[in-house]
C-alpha cells in the first residue's frame, strides 16, 4: 500500500505540485479570475517555451548522467546565427534551420570534448559557456542583430494569429517535441541505453553498449534542442541578442530537477521537467501578480528547488 | 504525507510574505505599472521617488491612482523584462510607464499591451515604436555634447581622450556617445580619440574590469575620459584610484552618486552631467494618469541635463538635483 502510494507520487508528484502552486496564488490573488484568466495561461505558456525546449535536451544529459552548462550561451549564439541569416535575405525556413544546426554543432563539440578529449562534462561545457558566448558577440559585432520583420516573428507571439492555434506556436512545437522525445526515451534502444548509461557506465560498457558514440549523440541531439530555444528566443525579442539568456541554464537544470530527474544519471523524465519549467514560470508570474518583490521570488524558486529534490532522496531511500 | 507538508510549509511562506507586502488593492481608481531597467542603481531608486510623488498629488487631488513598482528579476535581462510586462498585461492595469531595456525587444509587449487597451509611456530609453502615449526622458545627445564641451575647454582644445562605452544596445548611452564624439570632432578637432569601442558592461565589476585593461594599455598617455552611465563612472573611477592616476587627467562621467560626488568634491573627477531622475518619474507617472483622465499631453517631454563641476557643487540647486528626497518618498 506505502509503496503504490510511493510509486503515485513519484510520478504525479510534480503536476501535484504545478496544481498547488497555481490554487496556492488563486486563493492569496486578490483578482483570481485575472491569474486564471486564459489570457494570463497563455502568456505563461508562451514565456516557459525557452526554457521548456532546453529542458527536453537536458533531461536526456542528465539523465544519461551529464551535465551542459553552456545553454544559455548556446541560446544566445544561436538567435544571432538566426537573425544574421535573416538580415542577409536568407529564406526564413533556412535561418532557422541553420540556427538549429548550430546549436546542435555547439553540442557536437561538447560531446567531441567530453568523449575524445575525456575532460569531465562539467568543464568541457563550462569552457563552452565562454566559446558560445564570445562566438556570438563576435558575429553580432557586439551588438544586437536587428533583421526585418518575418513569419519567424510569429512563433513566440502572445496572441497568435490565426486565432484557432489558441497559443503560440513555440507552445505547440515543445509540446510536440516533448511527447517524441519521451517516446524515443522510453521505447528505443537509443532511448533505453540513455538511461543505462547514466545508471551505471561501466556496466553499460560491459553490456556492449557503444558508450561514446551514444554521448556524442544525446549532445549533439541536446543541441538541436538548445538551437530551436535559440530561434525561440531570438522570435521573442525581434532580434539576435548576444547578451540573452545569461543564466537560463540554471533554470532549465532546476526544472529537470524539480521534475524528478537526479544529477547522478539513470533518473528523470520529459514530462517531469516540462511540469518543472511550468512550476517555475507560474511562480514568477505569481509572485508577479501578487506585487511582491524580486527578492521573494528568488528566496521561494531556490527553497522549492531544494525542497522537490530532499523529498525525492527522502522517497527513495526508504 | 511528506510532499503535503513541505507544500504546506511552502504555503505558509507565501501567506506571510503576502501579509508583509502592502500591494496597493485599490478597487477603484487608475492601477499603472512602473518598470524599470532594474532596481539596485540609485538612478532607479530616485525614479521611483518621483513616481510617488506624482501618485501622491493625485490621491490629494481626489483621483485615485495606484501604482506597483516593479524591476525584471535579472536586471539587463531583456527576456525577463517583457516578462514582466507581459505579467502585468495578464493583470489588466490601465496604464504602464516602462524604462525599455531594447528600443527592439520591448516592441511586441507595448504593442500587445495596446491591443490590450493598456496604454503605455517611455521613460528614459526610447522605444522604436509609435505604440506609445509620450516620451519622457533625458535629452542624451544633448548630455554627451555638453560633456564634450566641458572636455574640450579643460583641455584647452588639445589632447587624447578616451570613451568607455555603456552596453551593447542601450538607445539612451548610445545617444550620449553619439553626441559626445560628434561635439568633440565639430568643436574639438585637435583632441584626439584613443579608444571609443569598449564597452563597461553592466556593473561596477564589469566596468572596473575593462577600465582597467584600458588603462594598462593608454594609460600613460590619456589626458582625457568620459564614461557614459553611472557604473562605467563609478568602475573608472575605482580603477583611475588603483593605479593612482586618480586626478591626474580630465575625467567627465554621468549620473551621480556618493562615491562620486566625493571625487567631485576632491577634484578626482572634473564633472558629470546629472540628468533629472527624480522628475522622469513624477512626469512619467503624470503624464499616464493625465492620459488616461482625457487632457491633452506633448509627445516628447525632455526633463533636462546639467553639468555638475567642483565649482558649482554647493549651489542649492545641485544639490536637490544630487540629493532627492527619497526618504519622503520610499518607506
Amino acid at each position: 500500500m506505502l509503496a503504490s502510494l510511493s510509486k503515485w507520487f513519484a510520478r504525479f508528484g510534480p503536476f501535484l505540485g504545478l496544481a498547488l502552486v497555481i490554487s496556492i496564488f488563486a486563493l492569496l490573488s486578490d483578482f483570481p479570475e485575472q491569474y486564471l484568466s486564459f489570457r494570463n495561461f497563455r502568456i505563461v505558456l508562451a514565456q516557459t517555451v525557452i526554457v521548456a525546449l532546453g529542458s527536453i535536451g537536458m533531461t536526456m544529459i542528465i539523465i544519461s548522467g551529464g551535465i551542459d552548462l553552456s545553454v544559455g550561451s548556446s541560446i544566445a549564439l544561436t538567435s544571432v546565427v538566426a537573425a544574421l541569416s535573416l538580415q542577409q535575405g536568407i529564406p526564413p525556413s533556412v535561418a532557422v534551420l541553420l540556427g538549429i544546426v548550430v546549436g546542435a554543432f555547439v553540442g557536437y563539440i561538447n560531446g567531441l570534448a567530453i568523449t575524445r578529449l575525456h575532460v569531465v562534462p562539467f568543464i568541457a561545457t563550462l569552457g563552452m559557456l565562454g566559446i558560445a558566448r564570445g562566438a556570438a558577440k563576435w558575429l553580432a559585432g557586439e551588438q544586437t542583430v536587428n533583421p526585418a520583420e518575418t513569419w519567424v516573428n510569429q512563433l513566440a507571439v502572445t496572441f497568435p494569429d490565426p486565432a484557432w492555434l489558441l497559443v503560440a506556436p513555440g507552445v505547440w512545437i515543445s509540446v510536440f517535441l516533448a511527447l517524441l522525445m519521451a517516446l524515443v526515451l522510453r521505447n528505443t534502444v537509443f532511448g533505453r541505453r540513455v538511461f543505462a548509461l547514466g545508471s551505471n557506465e561501466a556496466a553499460a560498457r560491459a553490456c556492449g553498449i557503444p558508450t561514446q558514440r551514444v554521448k556524442l549523440w544525446i549532445y549533439t541531439l541536446a543541441g538541436l534542442f538548445f538551437g530551436l530555444a535559440g530561434v525561440i528566443q531570438m522570435s521573442r525579442l525581434r532580434q539576435g541578442d548576444p547578451t540573452v539568456a545569461i543564466g537560463t541554464e540554471l533554470d532549465v537544470i532546476a526544472a529537470v530537477v524539480i521534475g524528478g530527474g537526479s544529477l547522478s544519471g539513470g533518473e528523470g523524465s520529459i514530462l517531469g521537467s516540462m511540469i518543472g519549467a511550468l512550476i517555475m514560470a507560474f511562480l514568477r508570474n505569481g509572485c508577479q501578480q501578487m506585487g511582491w518583490p524580486n527578492y521573494i521570488q528568488e528566496i521561494i524558486i531556490g527553497a522549492i528547488i531544494v525542497v522537490a529534490v530532499a523529498i525525492d532522496r527522502w522517497r527513495s531511500s526508504r | 504525507m511528506n510532499k503535503i507538508l513541505s507544500f504546506l510549509l511552502l504555503f505558509f511562506v507565501l501567506w506571510t510574505s503576502s501579509r508583509c507586502s502592502n500591494s496597493g488593492s485599490l478597487s477603484e481608481g487608475y492601477r499603472i505599472a512602473v518598470i524599470p531597467k532594474g532596481t539596485t542603481h540609485s538612478f532607479w531608486k530616485t525614479i521611483h521617488a518621483g513616481a510617488v510623488k506624482a501618485e501622491r498629488e493625485f490621491i490629494d487631488q481626489g483621483i485615485k491612482v495606484a501604482m506597483t513598482w516593479k524591476g525584471p528579476i535579472r536586471e539587463d535581462d531583456r527576456e525577463q523584462q517583457i516578462q514582466v510586462v507581459e505579467g502585468f498585461l495578464s493583470q489588466g492595469m490601465d496604464g504602464i510607464v516602462l524604462a525599455p531595456l531594447d528600443d527592439r525587444a520591448l516592441v511586441r509587449p507595448v504593442q500587445e499591451a495596446l491591443g490590450a487597451g493598456i496604454p503605455t509611456v517611455i521613460i528614459d530609453s526610447a522605444l522604436a515604436s509609435d505604440a506609445i502615449v509620450s516620451f519622457v526622458a533625458t535629452d542624451n545627445v544633448r548630455g554627451g555634447e555638453l560633456a564634450a564641451e566641458h572636455m574640450g575647454k579643460l583641455l584647452e582644445g588639445r589632447g587624447k581622450v578616451l570613451l568607455l562605452r555603456y552596453q551593447e544596445g542601450s538607445a539612451s548611452t548610445r545617444n550620449r556617445e553619439q553626441g559626445f564624439l560628434r561635439k568633440l570632432k565639430s568643436d574639438f578637432p585637435e583632441i584626439e580619440l584613443v579608444s571609443s569601442g569598449q564597452y563597461a558592461g553592466p556593473t561596477r565589476d564589469t566596468a572596473k574590469r575593462a577600465s582597467e585593461n584600458l588603462l594598462n594599455r593608454y594609460g600613460q598617455q590619456l589626458q582625457g575620459i568620459f564614461c557614459v552611465n553611472e557604473s562605467a563612472t563609478v568602475g573608472m573611477l575605482l580603477a583611475l584610484q588603483d593605479i593612482d592616476r586618480a586626478g591626474k587627467v580630465v575625467f567627465i562621467g554621468f549620473d551621480s552618486n556618493e562615491i562620486l560626488i566625493e571625487a567631485i568634491r576632491t577634484q578626482q573627477l572634473q564633472g558629470v552631467v546629472v540628468q533629472n531622475p527624480f522628475r522622469m518619474g513624477y512626469l512619467g507617472v503624470k503624464t499616464m494618469v493625465e492620459h488616461l483622465l482625457g487632457r491633452s499631453i506633448e509627445k516628447r517631454i525632455d526633463t533636462g541635463v546639467i553639468m555638475v563641476t567642483p565649482e558649482r557643487l554647493d549651489e542649492p540647486e545641485i544639490q536637490t538635483l544630487l540629493y532627492p528626497p527619497l526618504e519622503q518618498y520610499l518607506e
